[in-house]
């Protein structure tokens, strides 16, 4: 009997909510609906009931994976939720005294940073825990009463619990955070030792503020879809996408919404190094551009990097994410005149809401959408995602508010504002490639978004790549990336032992220890013995560092253990070209990895096109004028139907390809090569 | 008036300027002139993490007391990332001082190390580390490679010798005081590193482990640098990124110069005062004059006072980088940071001066006069300009010192802290004509509202981060045993100036050697308000015995401390901003 259950990738973006299901013998149905920022998890229902219409049968489908910005967008906005800080005595002020450095040094009008949470919202605890895990002034059972008391009256929406040293000894965390869950049953209490085991007051602090701040807004989104998969009679459990690119199941992400905050970009990177396998690329860049922000990643030997800290808004968070740079330059990015009259290019957008002024809502500013109208790349003849009709006249509108002033035509104006768009573009892969000391030169690009593909080969021209991979349905990459990913827990633990002494038993027990809870959550969500994968890595520094190397541990075993002096020697020397083998090593932090193989199907081939590569009639859709973005240059582009290309067909620039939910350019002088799977790859013509 | 070292200065500046005016790139198309200045200073950036992650002390890694940059093979400034303003383009006068020492014997592999304050360095523990970048010379000739430029780091080493632990204290009366004094002299060469002075390094520091293994992270960020500009050269042609140099350059100065013109012309002056001048004397006058005309302007020192016997002489590369700050402040921190932005600003102040010490003045808390000296210098921009609206800043810059045995491996270790306090509040402004936050009113001026000061951090000429009490208790022997704001310590106004910072710290093994020193201490010269607004408090130090006993000590001061003891420090808020009974918005 066949098999014809479903997975399904929903992926809910600033513009559109996009979803792919796919079936366990590899039929495809996707979906596109507009977003509702409003309430995004109406979009994601709207998904599902579009997939339902397109042939997916809920009963059939095991699992949902979502992709959500809810987080990234409450913590952007300031609309967390409102937190009650417990600090040790003394250090009430972590947050507000941040790393004690001005976030611009030059400049004597800065505004000051934002506070997540106000000073009489932070509360003091008589108890202090010595830097050795000693106990020097205890958490007395009055103090608690007290701080109980000082909470309630403080009517807090959740409570953030942040003690000195609580990595080391969390007895005074645990007793409050017990205390405070009993007394206020209602009320969400996230203690630091729980979110971020590692030490440094400021970044640990933080960390559990935003997760405290962000738990009561992502839960209830999170309930909300949950329960709206589930009365559409999804049997399968809703999983949510992390800022690491793996997968946990949402009440999971609900009591950890701090590991979510890059969970809309993580889903495209996966779709991209998937795409890249098949290819047999492992090296390349990915270029996500959707309508309000660009988002580029670097992925190196078929991985994508991870870090264990990143910023948000100078804020750090101790969570794992891909390393990802964003710019503000998508689709909706707003074009503008600043003081001195010179162009500017985002990043503010005008979102889904009312958009660009060509989807005729009511918007007024020229974006970057508007000026693919104005030069050609779009038309109003081919409606935006099947649906989107737009109006020519309200972008050329648009675009002559800043055509006039800066007394150029409404087509310079146009390619000016793409011009600088590439430019933002450029500069965030630089900041993934270059400032990591990798060159990016002959690399490919694998673009997507909806508007990836009409900028990609201009960029790949600026920045000397190897070649453009546009995926079969890029405007859907990211959705369908949620298809393919996997389960990922990790735990991590700063321990600050050193080797050679009886403390590396210590970081054995606690990997030991760590394999056997991650093993345990694995087997809970059902992942089979066969489809688990564990990897073990201890940041390691020469005692006296500050910074850390993290050196993989290949196996959870003694002799490894003992042998990770000599790996991080090693690498010591390969990051900073010396090494000092006679300095002391310690293990600063362990971190562990589960991964939890899900089944994927294999994706459909597409039919094999005519000998010589001439496409099909049937794809030939005509001519369209386009304007070219790199020079002041107008031609006539040969326009092409996707849904009719074949494998082996070629697509000489200029050329238009058209399809569904993206539009891609082939400028003059490049070709387009249709592959196996229908990508096209897209690379400067041999002269 | 004695103009003459001042006069070198310009000289200097003069000679270096390029002789062609040209197109703004100097013949580059604009895509490679944007393409190089995004790679050179993304080399600057690139040895500044390595140079970060491979250090030991909390100093570098942690507080980021640390610079790297671009030279080019004059030892002009052309490329350095967002580091802390004392050290903006103080690097070029320690290249420059090596090509005058070393000249034609630079050779392929050589790498520089040199702390002397005066041959171009700040204060003895700030010490640079450079390498000269060579290429080969190209067929068809072949011959010598040719210098290409340099790359460098300075950092700021925790202990350097002398006395007191961290080299540091007021009470140095002359720079054979403080420490090991390296002119530029090879820390390596083509055959390796170079073992004696090494040795001769590790055995007149308290913490050989530390020093050593930071002096190899610099030598690291130097091989990374010198790499970087090695694949730039490759891939651009050593021509055209000598080229790219003069643009970079050039392109600096008349951004400068654009930023001057817009601003109205006029003169202004202000005067500040340190406590005293470091060796419990009387206070010490700083004026600063500055004199606007078309694209140029004249900073002139030349009324503050002259050297003193304490260790608050601020040596000429510090006054220099002062005066890089002001002008940073003022025309826009989108200028890119060289020499070039220099070019249209004269510095008048006459070697003997505070702000221009002769050889042997001690000046080893030169950062307090550089604080003041950015403060007093700011106070008259604000004077003469009416669009820059700005209350004082906190410059009392307390920084506390100690030797004792770390609590993880019980061999000596030199703490230092370094705590700030509140920024100055702000009025509304109209907008520069280039969109920068600048006080030159352009036309169609768009109005930014006021704002209300920062809390607690690290002003002016510095910017370096505050301890972390997990970090400190791990690695010192010493406690934070609290560190929180201080409420009503800023200038009240209709918008407020950001609040100070307390601070007690614990010794909790062995009788420390610790040196002190803060400023501000003098209510006199506390945050100025303006516009009506309010003064911010001055700074409080109170040091207190194992029994709680208060110890009275002066603001610059070297005590031992037993177990038990306390040091805490009280910083004050920034002055506010308009008249107080009108609220903010």
């Amino acid at each position: 009997m066949a098999d014809t259950t479903w997975a399904v990738g929903i992926d809910v973006g600033g513009t559109f909510t996009d979803a792919v299901a796919v079936r366990a013998d590899g039929l495809v149905r996707t979906a596109k609906v507009p977003s509702t920022p409003d309430d995004p998890a109406r979009g994601l229902l709207d998904a599902m009931a579009a997939l339902t219409l397109a042939g997916v049968t809920p009963g059939a489908v095991t699992r949902v994976v979502h992709g959500t910005t809810v987080a990234t967008n409450a913590l952007l906005t300031g609309s967390l939720t409102r937190v009650v800080l417990c600090a040790t005595d003394g250090f009430r002020d972590v947050l507000a005294i941040r790393d004690g450095q001005r976030p611009a040094m030059y400049d004597l009008f800065q505004p000051r940073p934002r506070e997540l949470v106000v000073r009489r919202d932070r509360l003091v605890v008589q108890e202090r825990i010595a830097g050795d895990g000693t106990i020097l002034v205890p958490l007395a059972a009055a103090e608690i009463e007290r701080v109980v008391a000082a909470v309630r009256r403080r009517r807090p929406a959740a409570v953030a619990i942040s003690l000195l040293f609580s990595f080391i000894e969390p007895a005074h965390e645990r007793a409050l955070g017990e205390a405070l869950r009993r007394a206020l049953p209602e009320v969400p209490v996230v203690i630091s030792s729980e979110v971020a085991r590692e030490f440094r007051e400021y970044p640990r602090t933080a960390t559990t503020v935003i997760a405290a701040g962000l738990g009561p807004v992502v839960g209830r989104y999170l309930d909300r879809a949950a329960a709206g998969v589930a009365a559409l009679g999804v049997p399968g459990s809703l999983l949510i996408m992390e800022s690491g690119g793996g997968l946990v199941v949402a009440d999971r992400a609900a009591r950890e919404p701090h590991r979510l905050l890059l969970s809309g970009p993580a889903g495209g990177v996966g779709g991209a190094i998937e795409i890249g396998q098949r290819l047999g690329l492992t090296d390349l860049l990915t270029l996500d551009m959707g309508g309000t922000s660009v988002d580029v990643c670097l992925v190196r030997g078929g991985h994508a990097p991870r870090r264990a800290t990143q910023a948000h808004d100078g804020v750090p968070v101790l969570a794992p994410a891909l390393d990802i740079a964003t710019a503000g330059a998508g689709g909706g990015s707003v074009a503008w005149l600043d003081p001195a009259g010179a162009l500017r290019v985002g990043p503010r957008s005008a979102g889904a809401d009312p958009g660009p002024a060509a989807y005729g809502r009511g918007g007024t500013e020229p974006t970057i959408t508007d000026a693919h109208l104005i030069t050609g790349g779009l038309d109003e003849s081919t409606p935006l995602a099947g649906s989107v009709r737009m109006d020519r006249s309200a972008a050329e509108g648009a675009i002559a508010t800043l055509a006039g002033p800066l007394g150029l035509s409404l087509e310079e104006t146009a390619r000016g504002i793409l011009a600088i768009a590439t430019a933002h573009i450029a500069g965030a892969i630089r900041r993934v490639s270059i400032e990591r000391g990798i060159d990016p030169r002959g690399l490919p690009l694998v673009a997507f978004g909806g508007a990836g593909p009409l900028l990609a080969p201009t960029l790949m021209r600026d920045l000397r790549l190897a070649e453009v991979v546009v995926p079969p349905t890029p405007g859907l990459l990211s959705a369908a990336g949620l298809v393919g990913a996997d389960l990922r827990f990790d735990e991590s633990q700063t321990l600050l032992l050193r080797f050679g002494s009886r403390d590396e038993d210590r970081l054995l027990a606690w990997l030991r220890t760590a394999a056997a809870d991650l093993e345990r959550r694995l087997s809970a969500e059902g992942v089979a013995p066969g489809n688990r994968r564990l990897a073990a890595v201890v940041d390691c520094r020469y005692l006296g560092q500050g910074y850390e190397l993290s050196v993989p541990v290949p196996a959870i075993s003694r002799r490894a253990v003992r042998e990770l002096p000599q790996a991080f020697h090693r690498a010591h020397r390969e990051a900073y070209g010396h090494d000092a083998p006679d300095e002391p090593v310690e293990a600063v932090t362990a971190r562990l990895v589960a991964i939890g193989v899900l089944p994927h199907a294999e994706p459909a081939r597409v039919a094999r096109g005519a000998r010589g590569g001439r496409p099909d009639a049937a794809a030939d859709l005509g001519l369209r004028t386009l304007v070219a973005v790199s020079r002041q240059e107008r031609v006539r582009a040969r326009l092409w139907r996707r849904d009719d290309l074949r494998a082996g067909d070629r697509l000489i620039g200029p050329a238009i390809v058209e399809q569904l939910d993206a539009t891609t350019i082939i400028p003059t002088g490049m070709v387009g090569r249709v592959g196996a799977w229908g990508e096209i790859r897209i690379r400067e013509a041999r002269t | 008036m004695t103009r003459t070292e001042a006069g070198a200065e310009r000289r200097r500046l003069a000679s270096a300027r390029p002789r062609r005016g040209g197109s703004p790139a100097d013949g580059l198309d604009p895509v490679t002139f944007a393409l190089l200045e995004a790679a050179l200073r993304a080399t600057s950036v690139e040895m500044g993490a390595a140079l970060r992650h491979a250090s030991y002390s909390p100093i570098i890694r942690e507080m980021l007391d640390y610079s790297c940059a671009v030279f080019d093979a004059a030892g002009q400034l052309v490329a350095q990332g967002e580091f802390i303003p004392a050290q903006l383009g103080a690097m070029s006068l320690v290249v420059q001082a090596t090509l005058r020492r070393h000249g034609p014997s630079i050779a392929p592999g050589d790498v520089f190390v040199s702390n002397d304050p005066y041959e171009g360095g700040a204060h003895t523990p700030d010490v640079n580390v450079i390498r000269p970048v060579f290429v080969a010379r190209g067929a068809p000739r072949g011959g010598p490679p040719a210098l290409l430029g340099w790359v460098g780091t300075v950092a700021h080493q925790v202990d350097f010798g002398g006395p007191n632990p961290g080299t540091e204290g007021a009470d140095n009366r002359q720079v054979f005081g403080e420490g090991l004094i390296l002119p530029p002299v090879r820390l390596a060469t083509a055959r390796g590193p170079q073992a004696d002075l090494v040795a001769l390094i590790g055995a007149n520091v308290r913490d050989p482990v530390s020093t050593l293994a930071d002096l190899r992270a610099q030598l690291a960020a130097c091989r990374i640098g010198e790499a970087r500009l090695l694949e730039i050269a490759e891939h651009h042609g050593p021509a055209t990124v000598r080229r790219a140099f003069a643009a970079l350059l050039d392109h600096a100065e008349r951004r400068t110069r654009a930023a001057l013109a817009a601003l109205p012309d006029g003169e202004a002056e202000a005067e500040g005062f340190l406590d005293d001048d470091g060796a419990g004397g009387p206070p010490t006058r700083f004026q600063a004059r500055l004199t606007k005309t078309g694209d140029r302007l004249t900073v002139d020192l030349s009324g503050s006072a002259g050297q003193v016997p304490g260790g608050l002489n601020n040596p000429w590369a510090s006054t220099r980088a002062c005066v890089a700050y002001l002008v940073r402040a003022v025309a826009g921190s989108d200028i890119p940071a060289n020499d070039g932005a220099l070019r249209p600003v004269t510095i008048v102040c006459p070697e003997g001066s505070i702000l221009h010490p002769r050889r042997p003045a001690a000046v080893s808390v030169r950062h307090l006069t550089c604080q003041r000296l950015a403060d007093t210098m700011i106070r008259a921009a604000a004077r003469l300009w009416p669009d820059l609206p700005v209350a004082g800043h906190f410059v009392g810059f307390f920084s506390l010192m100690a030797e004792g045995p770390s609590p993880r491996t019980g061999r000596s270790v030199v703490l230092q802290d370094v705590v700030g306090g509140g920024t100055g509040a702000h009025g509304p402004r109209r907008l520069h004509a280039q969109g920068t936050a600048g006080p030159g009113g352009g036309p169609g001026g768009m109005t930014m509202p006021g704002g209300d000061g920062l809390d607690a951090v690290d002003t002016h000429m510095s910017n370096v981060g505050l301890l972390s009490a997990e970090v400190c208790e791990l690695e010192y022997p010493w406690r934070l045993v609290r560190s929180e704001l201080v409420p009503g310590s800023a200038g009240r106004g209709r918008w407020s100036g950001g609040l100070g910072l307390r601070r007690t710290y614990e010794v909790l093994a062995a009788a420390q050697p610790v040196v002190l020193y803060c400023e501000q201490t003098d209510p006199r010269w506390r945050p100025w308000g303006a516009a009506g607004g309010g003064d911010g408090r001055p700074t409080r130090l109170i040091v207190r015995d194992p029994a709680g006993r208060r110890i009275v000590v002066a603001s610059k001061a070297t005590v031992i401390l037993e177990p038990g003891s306390t040091v805490t420090i009280v910083t004050g808020g920034g002055g506010g901003y308009g008249d107080p009974r009108v609220a903010g918005s």
